[in-house]
């Protein structure tokens, strides 16, 4: 292939993944929830005042809701904020960017990984350069990065740098500059989300064994200053933790054995009945530390499930509806594509490198709960996509070595790619009318809309208002932060007058203006106070005025505005 | 050429040492399967006692329960249209040891223990044909596969109660164990192998969708061997069509059907409302009528159904959720199987040696009639894939240890120490908790409970003139007729039997006892007789005289036996 078409088709593919990733953006999914709310409005506190929500300046980790989010993905939304506002858009635009940057990564990602320019699978010749370009197609168009990087969820920022640090690796092997900068994205990463603090350090130490030959040969220089910068970048992060006990509470809430009464509830149970007869096989097998580790294998083979991957996905605001992550007609694809992976005639440390990358990419989630989990498990797209053109390449070339023995006849084959196609197209549609359309009728509850509606009602008369009541309980939980994000609040003001408190999920909230948020009851009655009440439909208690009903996109009642 | 027939040829010491290794399995698999198997699932379902009862029936007269002379296509029991043969089958246990659980259960444990034997020669047939290796490999390869299913969780659960779909499995196997014989040299067994094929049909439900696709699939694969032997062909159709053509006749009534419907996914209706919604999510759109139609949402329901039999959840973690098929500790497999099944179902693919290609068509196939159920994943449902499973493991832990052996001699020793303890500390959590804690746990599921009342009935019942027994835990009467060895043709004069539209068998009593959903109400209008009540200890009236309490394993008050 000539470079001037494989640019083109480059650009195309690029043109495809922006598209699809840009159209109805901050309309589709209908709303920011309350993770993007925050993350906006930190980022817009900081831009503002240089402090998040609680006042500490230039925050290494966003307090949030208790749950200490990495900070970095509120930075970059900062530069968005004078051009769109604080709006929706702004949060959503890095994702966007990350997302469109990972899909070109990819193409370099599988011809840098390779090598060379023809691969021998099964007995045909691939070129590396196809495999590339469909590759990068497909995560253009993969449902699952489509799902991450169209919201402002971190993690999706997460797998571009852990994509570029892999990229950059393999070229500073021979390049060592390349070397300083795999370095440092993958240091920057352990600021973006999560599950990298696990993941990107698991993938350098793999990698380093991998290709420790190679690594060892660079020159010494550039390994300090990899090593070094990476140190830097980390340090604030270690710090951070070291001097701050809230901010392992966030991992102690998500590891699937931490409510240990229910997790050991049968084990306590059995413990119980070998005591009483002496059964030292039992007290021995028994053990709770077993049941600790058959959960992280659990949590880790969870993810390899069928069904998980092309057919049902996991909560809904992680897949579109009615379908899984990837799409179905890849799913033989796939298969065929990780056994010629495996059997593949290539460098081996290239394959270990794949498969290391694959395999380390479910350890952060297994020991939570909440799995299969696609947020914490997109590092897996660098791969899927991969396994896929593999797969459906050496397809490809099946059909075409059986139709040359004559085994089937030309109108067989045929009708074979055109199934092909047209599986291909109509799972496509299918995926793009899930995605833009169906999504919003039936996921707009999750997604937490119709705050908007709401405060853009609330605001023309607030001020007639003593008290403004709002509901904190679910769903409406952290209502706050919507109010901030909508009112866009002058953080400075906010900030004087306290700030956030606590991010506690169960406790009131002072609010701030006349804003109160707390559950709805009217057992202390104030009678010459006028207050307006924002709740939950089961909130309303029928004798108050009703003001208005926001209605969710499939029509059910989201929430009550009722003065009283 | 088999090499299980060509023992002259081979070494008389090492034949020795096969042999050995031979019955060693065997041994562990008889114990496995009848060690405690009366006490261990602690007592019987009400599908067991039927088949207790009915083959105890049979024994008498040659009538079923209900009085149906040699029953051919179906055992009516309750509405159910079981298959008949495992009755049979059980006759003669029942004969020799009396009407117990042992017996009721033999045949199941019997044929269990045999399907574990026949898994070495069928491995041996598998892989014996074209192979690479020495002739002892394939020997050590179908002890390894005999022994997987020995000490198989899945096998050895399903080998311990009256579930006919274990013996259907074996006749399953013993069918493409002849047929691959037949194949080769003894043409005349080729018949036999149809026979097995059949008697599996009359055995389980599920057999009778993987049998014929299964068969079917074989003769079209090794056409070239079936077209050399025209007479056995012959002879094989005359007795197949005979031997099928009653049940053929029974699958087309609607009896048959109620049984179906009542299981099967297409009878959602969400499934429909889903079409229809997202249809109309689009303005009616008519490409939307295309992506949307109930068919292919259908046909995605259906793998969904089919693909959660393959849950790596279901196969190596938790088992079926069902405790009767699992013990909820152990999956379906064990855990340390996970790298050698991955491994093993690779190199399947990579070797291909001998008929290789048998194990996946037989699992794919095994798995098709589950697929329409809405219980999946289902342990029982897909017992035809067996032995498939272990064969694949013991393929994969074949190649390990091949591996081990020749490639990596210098830590040959304590490679093979640390997977020999390994294998057994995981065999050693299984036993202990399916000996020990399991019964205990599941008691109820097994209704415990019944066999102590009735015995209690048994015993005092001279004292009452009527005794009144609570429907709400299900089918009474089998257990009275079942424990009080009840005369079959006395109970078939006098018994009160109700059958529903849809199928389902009532009895609502015989003799002095009866059935009531509610004893409070229903039986207020007993003059002149003594009664004794036996009902659930939340439902007792406060007027009530005590006479006796029933507990499960567990301590938890199951039934009470009171009086006015």
């Amino acid at each position: 292939m000539n470079n001037k078409l494989r640019n083109s088709l480059l650009i195309i593919i690029t043109a495809v993944a922006l598209f699809l990733r840009l159209w109805q953006i901050g309309v589709v999914p209908p709303s920011p929830d309350w993770d993007e709310a925050s993350l906006g409005y930190n980022a817009y506190s900081i831009l503002k005042t240089g402090r998040d929500e609680y006042g500490k300046l230039l925050p290494v980790v966003l307090r949030s809701f208790d749950d200490y989010k990495p900070a970095l993905y509120a930075y970059f939304i900062i530069p968005f904020i004078p051009v769109f506002g604080l709006d929706i858009v702004s949060v959503r635009l890095p994702s966007v960017i990350f997302g469109v940057l990972a899909v070109v990564a990819v193409y370099f990602f599988v011809k840098e990984l390779f090598g060379k320019k023809e691969i021998e699978f099964a007995g045909n010749l691939i070129k590396t350069e196809y495999l590339a370009l469909l590759s990068s197609f497909l995560l253009a168009i993969s449902p699952w990065h489509i799902q991450f990087s169209r919201i402002g969820f971190e993690a999706c920022s997460g797998f571009a740098f852990n994509l570029f640090a892999f990229l950059f690796f393999l070229k500073g092997l021979k390049k060592e500059k390349y070397m300083v900068l795999s370095f440092f994205l993958g240091a920057l990463n352990i600021h973006l989300y999560q599950s990298e603090k696990v993941f990107t350090p698991l993938m350098f130490i793999a990698l380093i064994l991998i290709f420790r030959n190679e690594f060892i040969k660079l020159s010494k220089k550039f390994i300090i200053i990899s090593i070094f910068t990476a140190t830097i970048v980390v340090l604030p992060m270690v710090f951070f933790i070291l001097t701050n006990q809230g901010a392992l509470m966030r991992a102690k809430g998500v590891v699937s054995f931490s409510d240990q009464t229910e997790f050991l509830k049968r084990n306590a149970q059995k413990i119980i009945q070998d005591r009483n007869n002496n059964n030292y096989l039992g007290l021995f097998s028994d053990n709770r530390r077993i049941e600790y580790a058959k959960s992280v294998i659990s949590g880790y083979i969870s993810h390899f499930d069928i069904n998980w991957l092309f057919i049902t996905g996991d909560i809904s605001r992680h897949h579109a509806p009615n379908m899984g992550l990837l799409y179905l007609f890849e799913v033989s694809f796939i298969l065929i594509g990780i056994y010629q992976a495996i059997f593949g005639k290539f460098s081996s440390k290239a394959k270990l490198a794949l498969f290391a990358y694959f395999l380390i990419v479910p350890v952060p989630a297994s020991v939570t709960s909440g799995v299969p989990h696609a947020v914490r498990t997109i590092n897996f797209l660098a791969v899927f996509p991969l396994f896929s053109a593999l797969g459906f390449m050496t397809s490809i070339f099946f059909i075409r070595k059986i139709y040359r023995t004559k085994l089937l006849y030309k109108h067989a084959v045929g009708i074979l790619y055109a199934t092909l196609f047209l599986l291909f197209i109509v799972n496509f549609f299918y995926f793009l009318d899930q995605y833009f359309v169906q999504q919003n009728y039936y996921n707009s509850a999750d997604w937490q809309y119709g705050y908007k509606d709401t405060i853009s009602f609330v605001t023309p008369i607030m001020k007639n208002y003593n008290t403004l009541v709002v509901s904190n309980q679910a769903p409406l939980d952290q209502s706050y932060i919507f109010f901030l994000f909508y009112l866009r609040y002058d953080p400075l003001d906010y900030q004087k007058n306290g700030g956030t408190v606590s991010g506690g999920f169960k406790e009131d909230h002072k609010g701030f203006l006349n804003f109160t948020f707390k559950p709805i009851d009217f057992s202390s009655k104030n009678p010459d106070r006028k207050i307006l009440y924002v709740g939950r439909p089961q909130d309303y208690p029928g004798n108050k005025k009703l003001l208005r009903t926001i209605y969710f996109l499939n029509g059910e009642e989201a929430i009550k505005i009722f003065e009283g | 050429m088999s090499y299980i027939f060509r023992y002259d040829i081979i070494k008389n010491a090492y034949m020795e040492k096969s042999k050995i290794l031979l019955i060693l399995i065997f041994l562990i698999a008889f114990f496995l399967r009848f060690w405690q198997l009366e006490s261990n699932p602690p007592s019987l379902t009400w599908d067991e006692a039927a088949w207790g009862y009915n083959a105890y029936s049979l024994g008498i007269d040659g009538k079923d329960e209900f009085g149906n002379f040699l029953p051919f296509t179906y055992l009516e029991s309750f509405g159910d249209y079981k298959p008949p043969f495992y009755a049979y089958l059980t006759i003669l246990p029942v004969k020799i040891f009396g009407l117990n659980e042992f017996s009721t259960r033999f045949a199941s444990a019997f044929f269990g223990t045999l399907t574990v034997l026949l898994t070495y020669f069928l491995t041996i047939e598998l892989f014996g044909a074209n192979l690479k290796v020495k002739r002892k490999h394939v020997e050590y390869l179908a002890a390894l596969s005999s022994f997987m299913l020995a000490i198989s969780p899945w096998h050895i659960l399903l080998s311990r109660a009256a579930f006919e779909a274990n013996v259907a499995s074996f006749f399953i196997v013993l069918g493409v164990y002849l047929f691959l014989l037949s194949t080769k040299k003894y043409k005349i067994i080729f018949p036999l192998s149809i026979v097995s094929f059949i008697l599996s049909t009359y055995t389980f439900n599920t057999a009778r969708v993987v049998a014929p696709i299964f068969l079917l699939c074989l003769l079209i694969i090794k056409r070239k061997n079936i077209s050399m032997m025209k007479k056995e062909v012959i002879l094989s159709m005359v007795i197949g069509l005979v031997l099928v053509l009653p049940l053929a006749m029974f699958v087309i009534t609607p009896q048959a059907k109620l049984r179906f419907n009542e299981v099967n996914i297409f009878s959602d209706l969400n499934t429909v409302e889903t079409s229809n919604q997202e249809i109309k999510n689009d303005n009616n759109a008519s490409w939307s009528k295309i992506i949307h139609n109930r068919r292919f949402l259908y046909s995605i329901l259906y793998l969904r159904h089919y693909f959660d039999n393959l849950n790596p959840l279901f196969l190596f973690i938790k088992g079926d959720g069902n405790p009767k098929f699992s013990i909820q500790d152990v999956g379906e497999m064990y855990i340390w199987e996970i790298p050698f099944f991955v491994t093993g179902l690779l190199l399947l693919f990579r070797k291909k040696e001998g008929n290789w290609w048998i194990i996946p068509l037989w699992l794919i196939i095994g798995i098709i009639p589950a697929g329409v159920a809405r219980e999946t994943p289902h342990a029982l449902r897909i017992e035809t894939t067996l032995p498939t499973f272990q064969i694949i493991t013991a393929y994969g832990l074949y190649n390990f240890l091949v591996f081990t052996k020749y490639r990596i001699s210098k830590i040959k020793y304590p490679i093979l120490a640390i997977t020999a303890l390994i294998i057994t500390l995981n065999l050693l959590y299984f036993l202990n908790n399916y000996f020990f804690h399991y019964p205990r746990e599941f008691s109820g599921e097994w209704q415990y409970g019944y066999k102590d009342a009735v015995n209690y009935i048994k015993e005092k019942q001279n004292n009452y003139g009527q005794v009144f027994f609570t429907n709400s835990l299900g089918r009474p009467y089998i257990y009275l007729l079942y424990y009080l060895r009840f005369d079959p043709e006395k109970f078939r004069q006098n018994a009160l039997i109700r059958r529903e539209v849809y199928g389902f068998v009532h009895v609502d009593g015989f003799e002095k006892y009866r059935f009531l959903d509610n004893l409070g109400e229903d039986t207020v209008n007993v003059i002149g007789k003594r009664v004794m009540y036996i009902d659930r200890p939340e439902k007792i009236p406060g007027n009530a005289k005590i006479l006796k309490e029933f507990y499960l394993l567990d301590g938890e008050k199951i039934l009470v036996a009171y009086t006015k």
